[in-house]
């Protein structure tokens, strides 16, 4: 059965606070304080307030990465998330310019989001010799090319009434809203995949599918579950994104997919599937939120955050490896 | 040995104050941000870096900033970051009209001025818009343009960037109605609109076409950086009589503007991009300085550009308008070249 733990360092010692300092999370949430030190020493500005009030934009593609953990743990991807984001946060604005109360809305954004995972479930349970890369490609094409019909030839819409939308934005003394919600969804999320029948199955399946479809799990139901779920999960983004903004445009949630699997990544979720656990995946998407904020406090270029957040990426994939290949090394020499 | 450090220290400390300018600017001090719309774009970096110039030179600070994409969103995280970071004031070219609404009445809320120029956010999103010139202006420039390149009348045609361009439209529809209104106008003939969709090729068919079809075109009007740099080099190569005029840039136009006929252009416009930046500098500064609050009727100096007074926009806010597009012809093209 698969290790839960995320990446794996070496044969690390038996004794339990060894192992946990040695366990890819362990080594995560050190990383996640030296950025946060790094952070204040570099920027005059960055403190617990600021942080909180720059939050919110990064927070709402956390909870992409939540469902898309267990997609990845499936040994698959779905990229066709950002334009669900789109979809869903385009009808949302639609049904708000409506005048229906804001609870439409946002029933709106969550049945349109579920409707997208479900097809994108169902081209990839009926049709399972289809690679997921292929068919979320082109749903990821569909599905951003309706919203682009819908939007018509301005490309974009806005909210008339955002009240609804405010509210949402809103925050608890200096605490927001969606920094709450992304803690709960996150333990739900954690909890059902580490502790659950339904997550070990998951396991299960990112290991080795076959196996697990002669063990009697319902290969193709949870896969069905997991993509519909996700799609679901995309509308709620696709509300905290339109809370940021009051309106949709062509160009919402333009690249959420990558971010979101580079979260997972990062916190030790092997994309070859069976391998890692949310609590990385959470711990390295707050690595990357306090980073950018903090880099992005002294206006650094755009694109060097971007430069810096792939070689992070490209290093914590590729540390496990080095390691493995220089003790490889060492036990030649002797 | 202590007395001589300190001595020295003071001697330096002198030295440093002696060479330092004194800054009696009216930005003395002030910390302002400029937000462009993507990194890259040449055109905005010439405003951009006389806005610096000229703030830089009353004494306050820029740090220009360029979001991460072109999009709304990349915008908004560069506004976060912008409001965290007690900036007296920010100056923007949004990417989206809405979008930054939220951001941008944060930024307000924590006391920070705001104001756009280039590309205007909506009206509840800004104190003050910096605008180039109306649309009706860029009309007026073009038509007299026509009229005074045909000698007052003949056949001409419009040469556009697609059918959907809503900046295109607006001008060309602008064009059609001073055409209307004024009677020295009047023996001009609008034969055509083509639309060479901003393609280099697909612009010089359509202007191959124009030629074949109206064979004593006198002047074709192109409102596209494309399309005029396309419709100058087929004109010029075949030696046409049809002349050329309309929105260029002067590096690619250098070789085909001249007043003789061995030049397909006698002259074009464009925008004034320095002036523009120079004129949202000052603009940026009132605000800062609180000589203004972006309502309607304010004036305020604009360093040598003169006074200023603020003006209803077509979006129901206020902007500040420049004055008309610049004309770039034989005297002034090889130094505009260089920047643009």
């Amino acid at each position: 059965m698969a290790g839960k733990s995320g990446r794996s360092i070496n044969n690390v010692p038996e004794s339990p606070i060894k192992k946990m300092l040695f366990s890819w999370e362990g080594i995560l949430v050190i990383v996640f304080i030296l950025v946060n030190i790094f952070c204040a020493c570099f920027s005059e500005f960055y403190n617990l307030k600021s942080l909180l009030r720059q939050m919110p934009v990064y927070l709402a593609e956390v909870f992409l990465m939540l469902p898309m953990a267990y997609i990845l743990v499936l040994g698959e991807i779905d990229i066709s998330v950002g334009s669900i984001v789109c979809l869903c946060a385009t009808m949302s604005c639609i049904v708000c310019n409506t005048g229906a109360p804001f609870v439409l809305v946002v029933i709106t954004a969550l049945v349109v989001g579920t409707l997208c995972g479900s097809v994108n479930g169902f081209i990839l349970t009926r049709f399972q010799e289809l690679p997921p890369m292929i068919v979320t490609l082109a749903t990821q094409i569909i599905f951003r090319g309706i919203a682009e019909i819908i939007l018509g030839s301005g490309g974009s819409i806005s909210a008339s009434n955002t009240d609804g939308f405010r509210l949402l934005a809103g925050k608890v003394g200096s605490v927001p809203y969606i920094l709450f919600l992304v803690v709960i969804m996150a333990v739900i999320f954690a909890v059902i995949l580490g502790k659950s029948t339904f997550g070990r199955r998951v396991y299960a399946i990112g290991t080795n599918r076959l196996t697990a479809y002669y063990s009697g799990i319902h290969v193709q139901k949870i896969r069905f579950i997991i993509y519909t779920v996700m799609g679901t999960i995309s509308g709620l983004c696709a509300l905290f994104i339109v809370s940021t903004s009051y309106g949709a445009n062509t160009t919402t949630g333009n690249g959420f997919e990558m971010d979101a699997i580079a979260m997972a990544v990062f916190g030790g979720i092997s994309s070859t599937g069976g391998k890692g656990n949310l609590a990385g995946g959470v711990i390295s998407a707050f690595i990357i939120v306090c980073l950018r904020v903090g880099l992005g406090q002294r206006n650094v270029h755009a694109q060097v955050i971007l430069l810096i957040l792939g070689l992070l990426l490209i290093g914590a994939v590729a540390l496990p490896n080095i390691i493995g290949q220089v003790k490889k090394a060492m036990k030649v020499k002797k | 040995m202590n007395k001589k450090l300190v001595s020295a220290v003071l001697c330096g400390t002198m030295v440093l104050g002696a060479a330092c300018p004194v800054f009696a600017g009216v930005a003395d001090g002030k910390k302002i941000a400029l937000v462009g719309k993507s990194a890259g774009n040449a055109f905005f970096e010439i405003a951009a870096a006389s806005y610096k110039e000229t703030v830089e030179a009353e004494g306050g600070t820029v740090d220009v900033v360029y979001p991460e994409a072109a999009t709304a969103d990349a915008q908004i995280k560069v506004l976060d970051n912008l409001i965290s970071q007690d900036y007296d004031a920010i100056c923007i070219s949004a990417n989206d009209v809405n979008a930054l609404q939220a951001k941008m009445e944060e930024a307000m809320d924590a006391g920070i001025k705001v104001s756009s120029f280039d590309s205007a956010p909506n009206s509840d999103s800004r104190q003050v818009f910096v605008n180039q010139a109306g649309t009706v202006a860029v009309g007026q420039a073009l038509m007299d343009a026509v009229l005074d390149i045909a000698g007052g009348e003949g056949q001409w045609a419009i040469l556009s960037a697609t059918s959907q361009a809503a900046n295109q439209n607006a001008w060309i529809d602008a064009m059609k109605s001073i055409m209307e209104s004024d009677e020295k106008y009047s023996k001009l003939e609008l034969v055509e609109v083509a639309y060479g969709d901003d393609e280099p090729q697909k612009s010089i068919d359509q202007t191959s076409a124009l030629l074949e079809n109206y064979p004593d075109l006198k002047v074709i009007c192109a409102p596209t950086t494309v399309g005029i740099a396309a419709a100058a080099k087929y004109l010029q190569d075949n030696e046409s009589t049809c002349k050329l005029t309309g929105l260029g840039l002067p590096s690619e136009m250098i070789e085909y503007t001249g007043a003789d006929d061995a030049h397909s252009c006698p002259y074009f416009y464009l925008w004034d991009m320095q002036g523009l930046g120079k004129l949202s500098a000052y603009a940026t500064i009132a605000l800062a300085n609180e000589e203004i609050t972006g309502a309607l009727d304010e004036t305020f100096t604009a360093g040598d550009l003169g006074e200023y007074t603020i003006t209803t926009a077509d979006d129901g806010g206020t902007e500040i308008v420049l004055g008309l597009p610049l004309q770039f012809n034989s005297d002034n093209i090889e130094e505009m070249a260089k920047l643009y």
